[in-house]
């Protein structure tokens, strides 16, 4: 398998400054060990946190129970599928698998127009602040993501439309940041709620930088 | 993001074309990338019916479920 890699920049937060990285146009065994080894300890340790302050387990994150190494191997050799990694500091601080293929519009009146659907996307832990409950080490990494379900859109002729299912969590980064459109919790599928952006929101959203 | 492309020739009917050139047109695509949503679909039907799912219309109104026989 080749990988492009591409140089990005993303925010370290403690030092106030951009730090050079790279966006990987896959996820590799590489990924995944340090999702193993690295992200699955430090999601274990800081549910422990939020147990212990009482925090009610209906507002633990629930990626707790992603599986990428399952969700890799589901997606192999499947021409509309596509995952993305990011890499910086020596380790991976963020995936995204993308699917190019089965999943249509929803909004008019682009209903029933292909569309890329962001199927996961996950940040390190340490980079989500309401996780660990501390300043994040990286920033940006949500917003470049973005712009690559942008630009593989733009890439397979979709135009910059992409959907995803939001957790809670990550609700108003998708509808404020990104500025996309809510359709409202799907019933269909666990209840989470649908964003879509068009063609004109996907300029709008580059065009801003899709700030860190 | 570039992965390199090799070029065929299909050859089709008259009225193959004119269902792959209206159905580019509804869905605002190239034909080169209808053709690679259809090449898609089809490959991962193929695979979830192999593991032993199976594929099934469902009527909006009525929720009745017709299964879609494949070969």
């Amino acid at each position: 398998m080749t990988v492009e890699i591409s140089s990005i920049v993303l925010l370290n937060v403690e030092r106030g400054e951009p730090e050079a990285a790279e966006l990987w146009d896959a996820i590799t065994e590489s990924q995944l060990s340090d999702w193993e080894a690295e992200w699955v300890p430090e999601t274990f340790k800081a549910v422990q946190k939020l147990h212990r302050r009482g925090v009610e387990r209906r507002l633990w994150p629930q990626s707790r129970h992603w599986n990428w190494r399952d969700k890799v191997a589901e997606l192999q050799g499947l021409l509309g599928a596509k995952g993305f990694s990011i890499m910086c500091g020596g380790l991976t601080q963020g995936m995204m698998t993308l699917d190019m293929g089965s999943k249509r519009c929803r909004l008019e009146p682009q209903r029933g127009q292909h569309l890329v659907y962001v199927d996961y996307v996950e940040n390190a832990p340490w980079n989500r602040k309401e996780l660990m409950n501390s300043a994040p080490r990286y920033r940006g990494v949500g917003s470049i993501f973005i712009r690559t379900a942008i630009e593989v859109s733009g890439i397979e002729g979709f135009k910059g439309r992409i959907g995803l299912h939001a957790l809670p969590q990550s609700e108003s980064f998708y509808r404020n940041t990104c500025g996309m459109t809510e359709l409202g919790k799907d019933s269909n599928y666990q209840n989470l709620s649908y964003f879509e952006m068009t063609p004109e929101q996907a300029i709008q959203f580059v065009q801003k930088g899709g700030s860190l | 993001m570039s992965t390199e492309k090799r070029t065929m020739t299909l050859n089709l009917t008259e009225a193959e074309m004119k269902v792959v050139e209206d159905l580019a047109a509804k869905k605002d695509l190239s034909k080169t990338s209808l053709i690679r949503q259809a090449l898609r679909l089809y490959q991962l039907v193929e695979v979830r019916v192999g593991k032993g799912d199976k594929l099934f219309f469902e009527d909006d109104r009525t929720k009745e479920k017709a299964e879609v026989m494949l070969l």
